[in-house]
């Protein structure tokens, strides 16, 4: 599993290492046309697909929809489940925008959780104003320690972030799972399921809908959190010279290397910079729904990730409105499932479909603008 | 043009090819006629056309116009497969070989002519006799990657005459080739013609012409320049009909006095991506107000060797010093620390970053330094400022700072990559291929820039394969050859003929 | 901690038996790759597999149909990634990567669907044992091979037959060309796109094999996911293995081993501390990070592997 584009540098004596993706596959031009339609060619894809197993389509997005938006306690859990999906969902966009597939962020999010659990319960006593932020540094540097393996590699030794990253993944479940079962981290609890030690009251961030106005609200203060994660995003790229480097290597690493930035480097920044995102993530669930890390409380953040950075076209604005798609797919689907009694699964399908149109679509797009285009230059004489 | 004589059989006829890419003609109704038993030359510079007309010979592409005869018959050769069935076998440039199978699988890939179960023993028996047949020595058991260049030809070589080829054609095939590398082929070569084959070389470079080939077609700019018999024509005739063309009108230039170097490159040593030797010893000094031009065929190291003084490529040898300090190994930032700018060969994926706006391109590698940040945040409004300034004084059309640079015609994008460059006063200036692909309009602007940096004092380092853009512009010039510097002449010295002979490599003639 | 918890014969055969499907599954990534396509897609046909093979052993209460459907399955999934890779020229990984998503929730739909909460029948026709009775008295070996899953010893002749074709077959040269070098290839008169294709099938087939093998052969039932991850731990033999089937079986047996020694090691302990058998469980990818990044010898896929390739625009 290797490169996705041609590998023009890699004599001896040269310094480039090529980035992995195929950049104008994932960042075309144009509004939200092309990922809204997306959406919709999925969702009827979906529907015929419900069709076909004899289920009603109609009666299933009605319950979907109606689960993830019907009562203010379902907007909120939408929301819930939207956060971590924000984060992970900008620390993929954030890679792709320098050139990198980053699949980690199921691993940055987990270590970060990790990182973040532990520092919370370690330091329990401490008050929430200094608490709370040791706890998202903790949660930040872990996911950035993570990310940044993966870029060092590339760098260093040219390997492909597509195969770092989903070892990573693996690598850190199954650490996971000695930490919390019989590890160092390992504490009882109610439940009797393997999870760590409660972190202190200064770090849990509270829940901000008083439930006097929605009972049972679970929304967190993470979504702020969340919110100045997307200003930092953008901020970050467009407002400093450090995204405009990173750009730069995104789009063109050939002429970023001979002006001056070093393309290698860059890969090591963004890949520690995209592990923070989604290690934040990791600390909010911590801190905003668990109070600790239980083994194997997230599951598929990651690849939901790089769904919602493909179809909010790794932009700020489009990742919030993916991420809430998603979200309330997620939320949507559990209702779809106990009131239609249709699988969630319909869900994870829909999703497939997204990637696949999305693969597809980039490809046409790319097709058509080489149609016009004309033969390159070593084919004359 | 000297008179030709009549071949006895003609078993290539191509007559009034054409062929187009797009809006652009590559070949203008062209003629090859190519006779049996003989070594036949096909000699142009870069983009006369060459590589083109063979394509079409070996299927690769189709013609927009004329003939092709072959034995007689008319001939329709629409895929690599048919020539290969016509009996025609092409020895690319780039060498179509798997380096980690061995030679023999090399050589009967796609025509194995075995049961599903394949032997090693009956491969490499198989190659045996071919090699010996034609006198051509290479190990049919060995990897090709671990062959040296000058081997792996020759699989190339066995691939073609295992599947019964009667003409092969040879692209560029010495490129790679160290000098007694290059003798050995000869002496295939001519086995080969003795053999009964006939042989078509794809070459720049006279040397080769006079040691193995009977005739030779010149092409220029995609038309006929001349058809010779070797041994009735000189490397003078030849260059001159590589090279003559109508001239731009060249520039009146004020004679600057040159002061003090800003350049000094002694013994530089490099690779190519391929991982061949591309510049050997090279010693060369650019003063300051003064314009080098380097001269020579497209990959005879001219790359390579901007690559190295801007610090994209690590040389394996040698020094290159700019404002007393040497600078070889240096990364870019560095280089241009020191004043030394760079209008790279390929402006699309080297020069620019097509998608941003022409502003962003204004400040690439400059983004960290204010006014464009202050305080680690892009100040926007000094970026379209300057972004403004530059576009109006680098004459970029429409000079909107704001328009994505993708959209931009070449000249206009060259301009931007001007402005960028040379807007900052520097020291040297590397400009490599600047007005390729450009037209007339945009290609005097850019000379003129370049004049005028030459005026301001400026060290101009000008790479180029563009004989009126060496002449117009260069106040001396040097010729690259085969990753040498095989002389250097002023201005006045530097004859079309003679420069035409530095060029393909004949130096002794040139410079007597 | 005891020997014959580290190399005990049941310890032995339960590493092939945990190795099999990995390795089937390497298999897979092994002929894809070889001819120059990366598809990550081996756990969706390796679930797909699963699950329809269970569906069509159930249905028709033969266990042979329901391995020809598991095949079937894993083909017809990666078909569908074939035609986004070679035909579409789509992005390799992304492609992988939502037919992956969509095997797990199509085969959880419908299981949810056609067996709801109750699962599948426990009368589920099964993959026999290969009984060895002549090794019946054979210390360790008898234990360690002498009742081990027809599959295991598919898996043994397939890993066999694979390296013979590689190396020493037309069809393997050929693919082996497709894989380092395309427009060579196809500048001999290769028809690469057809070589691709078959070889993303083929993958598809062995994935399929492997998925079958789990829960037709050793767990006699489906659940939700539960190839687990080992279609990509295959992905990870493979590299370890260096692309060649033997390797990936080798390396397949280390992975399988580490897994098996995590059981066997439960409650273990070293003097006082406690054996960290969940830590196993990262050997596998620890490995293939280690070996890609050059730390183990040196790793090197196929030079065009992933790479979409263009057609010369021929005459």
């Amino acid at each position: 599993m290797t490169q996705q584009q041609q590998p023009a540098t890699t004599g001896p004596g040269t310094t480039i290492p090529a980035p992995s993706v195929r950049q104008l596959t994932f960042q075309w031009a144009g509004g939200p046309a092309i990922p809204v339609l997306s959406v919709v060619i999925a969702l009827l894809l979906g529907a015929v697909f419900v069709l076909l197993s004899g289920n009603d389509p109609v009666a299933a997005y009605a319950a979907l929809v109606q689960g993830a938006f019907g009562t203010p306690y379902d907007l909120t859990e939408t929301l819930v489940a939207a956060i971590p999906l924000v984060l992970t969902g900008l620390a993929v966009a954030i890679a792709f925008r320098t050139g990198l597939f980053n699949i980690g962020a199921q691993g940055q999010l987990l270590v970060g959780a990790l990182a973040a659990g532990w520092a919370g319960a370690q330091f329990a006593s401490w008050p929430g104003i200094v608490l709370m932020p040791t706890v998202i540094v903790f949660g930040v540097a872990g996911g950035a320690f993570y990310g940044g393996i993966v870029g060092f590699l590339k760098a260093v030794r040219g390997v492909n972030e597509v195969i770092t990253t989903i070892m990573l993944n693996y690598t850190i479940v199954f650490v996971m799972h000695w930490l919390l079962q019989a590890g160092p981290m390992s504490a009882p609890n109610a439940l009797g399921t393997p999870a760590s030690t409660p972190i202190g009251a200064g770090a849990r961030l509270p829940v901000i809908i008083p439930n006097e106005l929605v009972l049972f609200s679970r929304l967190h203060a993470g979504i702020i959190l969340a919110a100045l994660a997307v200003v930092v995003f953008w901020f970050v790229l467009w407002r400093t010279p450090l995204g405009y480097r990173l750009r730069a290597v995104g789009l063109g690493a050939h002429a970023a290397a001979q002006a001056g930035i070093d393309p290698a480097r860059h890969m090591v920044l963004v890949m520690a910079i995209a592990g923070g995102f989604a290690g934040l993530g990791g600390m909010i669930e911590v801190s905003g729904i668990f109070g600790r890390v239980y083994d194997g409380f997230s599951s598929s953040y990651g690849f939901d990730a790089i769904a919602v950075a493909l179809l909010g076209k790794n932009s700020p604005l489009g990742i919030v409105f993916a991420a809430l798609l998603f979200g309330a797919f997620v939320h949507g689907g559990a209702y779809m499932q106990s009131h239609a009694g249709i699988s969630s699964n319909l869900v994870a399908i829909i999703q497939a479909f997204v990637l696949f149109v999305i693969a597809a679509e980039a490809l046409v797009r790319s097709l058509t603008r080489r149609r016009g285009a004309r033969k390159p230059v070593e084919a004359i004489a | 043009m000297t008179s030709t004589v009549a071949p006895h059989v003609e078993l290539v006829e191509m007559r009034g090819i054409v062929k187009r890419f797009g809006d652009f003609t590559a070949l203008h109704g062209v003629d090859l006629v190519v006779a049996e038993h003989e070594i036949h030359a096909l000699l142009g510079e870069n983009g006369a056309g060459k590589s083109t007309l063979m394509n079409i010979l070996y299927g690769l592409y189709r013609p927009d116009g004329g003939t092709i005869r072959l034995a007689g018959q008319d001939a329709a050769i629409h895929s690599p497969r048919d020539a290969i069935a016509r009996g025609i076998g092409m020895i690319h440039q780039h060498f179509m070989l798997i380096p980690p199978l061995t030679v023999a699988e090399n050589v009967v890939l796609g025509d194995e002519r075995s049961g599903p179960v394949l032997s090693r023993h009956a491969l490499a028996a198989r190659v045996r006799e071919l090699e010996e047949r034609f006198h051509i020595g290479v190990d049919p058991d060995a990897k090709v990657e671990d062959l040296p260049l000058g081997l792996q030809q020759r699989v190339e070589i066995l691939k073609v005459l295992y599947r019964g080829s009667e003409l092969l054609i040879f692209d560029e095939p010495t490129a790679v080739l160290t000098p007694q590398e290059v003798d050995e082929l000869f002496t295939i070569v001519r086995t080969l013609r003795d053999e009964g084959k006939v042989v078509i070389f794809i070459t720049h470079k006279l040397r080769e012409v006079f040691a193995v080939t009977d005739r030779i077609t010149v092409l220029r700019a995609g038309r006929n320049a001349g058809e010779l018999v070797t041994k009735a024509t000189s490397p003078s005739e030849i260059a001159r009909l590589m090279v003559g063309r109508e001239l731009r009108q060249v520039q009146a230039r004020t004679p600057v006095t040159a002061s003090g170097a800003v350049l000094e490159i002694r013994g530089l040593e490099a690779r190519s991506d391929r991982g061949a030797t591309a510049l050997q010893g090279i010693d060369l000094t650019v003063n300051a107000g003064e314009i080098l031009g380097v001269a020579g065929v497209g990959g005879n190291g001219q790359s390579e060797l901007a690559e190295c003084v801007l610090g994209l490529r690590e040389p394996t040898a040698g020094s290159i010093v700019i404002g007393g300090a040497d600078i070889a190994h240096d990364d870019p930032k560095r280089t241009r620390e020191r004043g030394v700018a760079y209008v790279p060969e390929d402006r699309r994926t080297e020069g620019l970053v097509l998608a941003f706006t022409v502003a962003d391109n204004f400040i690439l590698g400059k983004q960290d330094r204010p006014p464009f940040s202050t305080r680690g945040v892009l100040d926007d409004d000094a970026i379209r400022t300057n972004g403004d300034r530059l576009a109006k004084e680098f004459d970029v059309r429409p000079p909107n700072a704001r328009a994505i640079v993708a959209n931009l015609s070449g000249g206009n994008q060259q301009k931007v990559v001007l402005g960028r460059e040379l807007s900052e006063r520097p020291t040297l200036i590397v400009v490599s291929q600047p007005t390729r692909g450009l037209d007339i309009g945009s290609t005097e602007y850019v000379w003129e820039r370049l004049l005028e940096q030459r005026a301001r004092g400026c060290g101009v380092l000008l790479v180029s394969s563009e004989l009126d853009e060496i002449r117009a512009l260069s106040d001396r010039i040097a010729v690259m050859f085969e990753g040498r510097l095989v002389a250097t002449l002023a201005a006045a010295d530097a004859t079309e003929e003679r420069l035409g002979l530095l060029m393909a490599g004949h130096a002794e003639a040139a410079l007597a | 901690m005891t020997l014959e918890m580290l190399i005990g014969a049941s310890v032995f055969a339960a590493t092939l038996r945990l190795a099999a499907p990995i390795a089937l599954a390497a298999l897979g990534g092994v002929t894809t790759e070889r001819s120059g396509v990366t598809n990550i897609a081996l756990e969706g046909s390796m679930l797909v597999g699963c699950f329809f093979g269970v569906v069509a052993a159930d249905r028709a209460h033969n266990v042979w149909i329901g391995l020809a459907i598991a095949i079937l399955a894993g083909v017809l999934l990666a078909g569908l990634h074939a035609y986004a890779a070679i035909a579409l020229r789509a992005d390799q990984i992304v492609s992988g990567m939502a037919l992956n998503i969509l095997a797990l929730g199509l085969t959880t739909y419908l299981d949810y669907q056609m067996y709801g909460t109750t699962g599948t029948p426990a009368d589920l026709p099964v993959l026999p044992d290969v009984q060895l009775g002549f090794l019946k008295g054979v210390p360790y070996v008898g234990d360690a091979i002498g009742s081990q899953n027809l599959m295991v010893w598919t898996m043994g002749v397939l890993v066999v037959l694979l390296q013979l074709s590689l190396f020493r077959t037309v069809a393997g040269l050929r693919l082996r060309a497709v894989g380092e070098h395309p427009r060579a290839a196809e500048t001999v008169g290769i028809d690469v796109r057809r070589i691709r294709y078959a070889a993303v099938l083929a993958s598809g087939a062995l994935a399929a094999l492997g998925g079958a093998y789990l829960s037709l052969g050793v767990a006699h039932s489906f659940t939700d996911g539960m190839t687990g991850g080992r279609g990509f731990i295959g992905l990870a033999a493979m590299i370890f293995g260096r692309w060649t089937p033997v390797g990936a079986l080798a390396a397949s047996l280390i992975f399988g081993y580490g897994n098996a020694l995590s059981t066997s090691l439960q409650g273990a302990s070293i003097g006082d501390v406690k054996v960290p058998v969940q830590l196993l469980g990262t050997l596998p990818y620890i490995l293939t990070i280690l070996a890609v990044a050059g730390f183990v010898g040196r790793s090197r896929p196929p030079a065009a592997d992933g790479l979409p390739y263009e057609t010369e625009g021929h005459a």
